[in-house]
Order: structure tokens, then sequence, then C-alpha cells
């Protein structure tokens, strides 16, 4: 079922779009596949679309911060991008925190943020 | 109160979990909920359909309507003959988990519905019991 998330390398980021209501094993197939990619493909980092999903639980939340604690160790920034305003009222009231994973309303605003050094960010 | 009849789910395949959604959040809808609703419904359904799947192995969704005092609502209740829980009070607790997850699906169904009711009995099993009244 893993075929159900697809990864597209746009600009030096991988776009990563999640189904609307994925299995366990669908969730589970994502790490590998981003890491995977992230190798592949040298790339900065990740924007996770998750727009079309309905359903964000524990065990989604658990996967995709881990997803993007590697992403991290291996030198790229994730950005979520796109969550429906019933499934960010839903995580918060349950207290589904996503660490310091960056999130953006858009992907295009998601592929800028990915995209920039973060190195290079300005710290005063 | 009234109720409709109860419609059934065998949880005994992972892929069943994706199929419990796929029923609450039909019932939901068509009971009138709205799309916030809806959400938390399915995903505190998620979170113990999960729960049947990785602690008992196999158990039951059952599901129904509701009606009382003019208001309706919808209760979810998930059977399992499992192996119980120990300490009902603490799986409430949020971060706690005997299974190496967030230890948030208890606690997290609990406060996406409006009311939750545990009867556990160890090495006999579990019935979790939800409920979400429409608001009007």
């Amino acid at each position: 079922m893993d075929h159900m998330i697809s990864v597209v390398k746009v600009r030096q980021v991988l776009m990563v779009t999640m189904p609307p209501d994925p299995d366990d094993t669908t969730v589970t197939a994502l790490q590998e596949k981003v890491l995977g990619a992230m190798e592949r493909y040298s790339a900065k980092g990740v924007v996770l679309d998750i727009s079309a999903v309905e359903t964000f639980d524990s065990f989604f939340a658990r996967t995709v911060s881990e997803t993007a604690q590697m992403v991290t160790l291996m030198g790229g920034r994730t950005v979520i991008a796109g969550m429906r305003p019933a499934v960010a009222v839903t995580a918060t009231q349950i207290g589904l925190t996503l660490g310091n994973i960056e999130t953006a309303l858009t992907t295009e605003r998601a592929l800028d943020l990915a995209a920039a050094e973060p190195a290079r960010r300005k710290v005063r | 109160m009234t109720t409709s009849t109860t419609t059934e789910l065998v949880i005994q395949a992972e892929s069943d979990i994706v199929a419990a959604r796929r029923t609450v959040r039909e019932a939901a809808v068509r009971l009138g909920f709205g799309i916030t609703d809806v959400t938390r419904i399915v995903t505190a359904a998620s979170e113990l359909a999960r729960n049947i799947f990785k602690y008992a192995g196999e158990g039951v969704m059952r599901w129904r309507y509701l009606e009382a005092g003019g208001r309706s609502g919808i209760e979810i209740q998930f059977v399992d003959h499992g192996p119980g829980i120990e300490d009902v009070n603490r799986a409430l607790e949020e971060g706690y988990s005997t299974g190496g997850g967030l230890g948030m699906g208890l606690p997290g169904a609990r406060r996406l519905m409006d009311e939750l009711d545990i009867q556990s009995t160890v090495g006999q099993g579990t019935t979790v019991t939800l409920r979400k009244w429409r608001r009007s």
C-alpha cells in the first residue's frame, strides 16, 4: 500500500504527499521512503503535504515526528503543509505536539522554508 | 433514551482500523455532526480500534445512534477479550503506555468525546464506551 505515498523532488526538496486515510503500514512506510529519498537525491529538506489527510491520530503523529527527527539528523528540514482546520483542532485538543517541526499553510510556502539553508538563518 | 439498532464491525487485522474509521465517519456524517466533531469522533475511534488490534489482537466495534431529552448522539463501543487493563486510572493518564506508544490514545479519546467509560478485568478483557452528543 506504500505506493499511496508520493515522493517527488522539487527544486532541492522532497515533496511528500500523504493519502487521505492511510493504514498503519502506509504510515510506517513513510519513514523508509523519506529517508531513502533524502539520501538518493541529496535533498535539503522535506515538505510533508497532509492537506488530504482526514484523521491524524497519535500513531500518525509519532511517525511524522520521528521521521522529522531523522531528517534533521541527515541535515535536512521538515515542513508540514496544509493541515486541515478540523485536523488542527483535533490534534491540539488531544495534545499532539509535533515537537519543533515547522508548519506552513500552503505547500508553496513550505517549499520555500524547506529549501532555505538552516545554517544561513540569521542569528542575532 | 431510545436507540437505533446496533451495528458491528470485527477488528482483527490492521486494515480493520481503517475500516473502523470509515464506518464511524459515515455514521457521524449521517447523524449530522459538523466536520470538526466528525474528525474528533473518527480520531477517537481510530485510537481505540488500534488499541484492540495492538493489545487484544481482536475484538468488536459496535455503534448505534442515541436519542435522549431532545438531543441526538452516537455511541461507539469497543469490546475485546484481551489481557485487560491493570490500572484503568493510570491508562487514562497522559504519557502512560505499556505498549511503547505515546500514551495518548485513551486520554486523547476522552478529551475528544463527551463521555468515555472503561470496564476492564485483567485476564478477561476490556470494554470502552464512547459517546458524543450533537450540539443543537
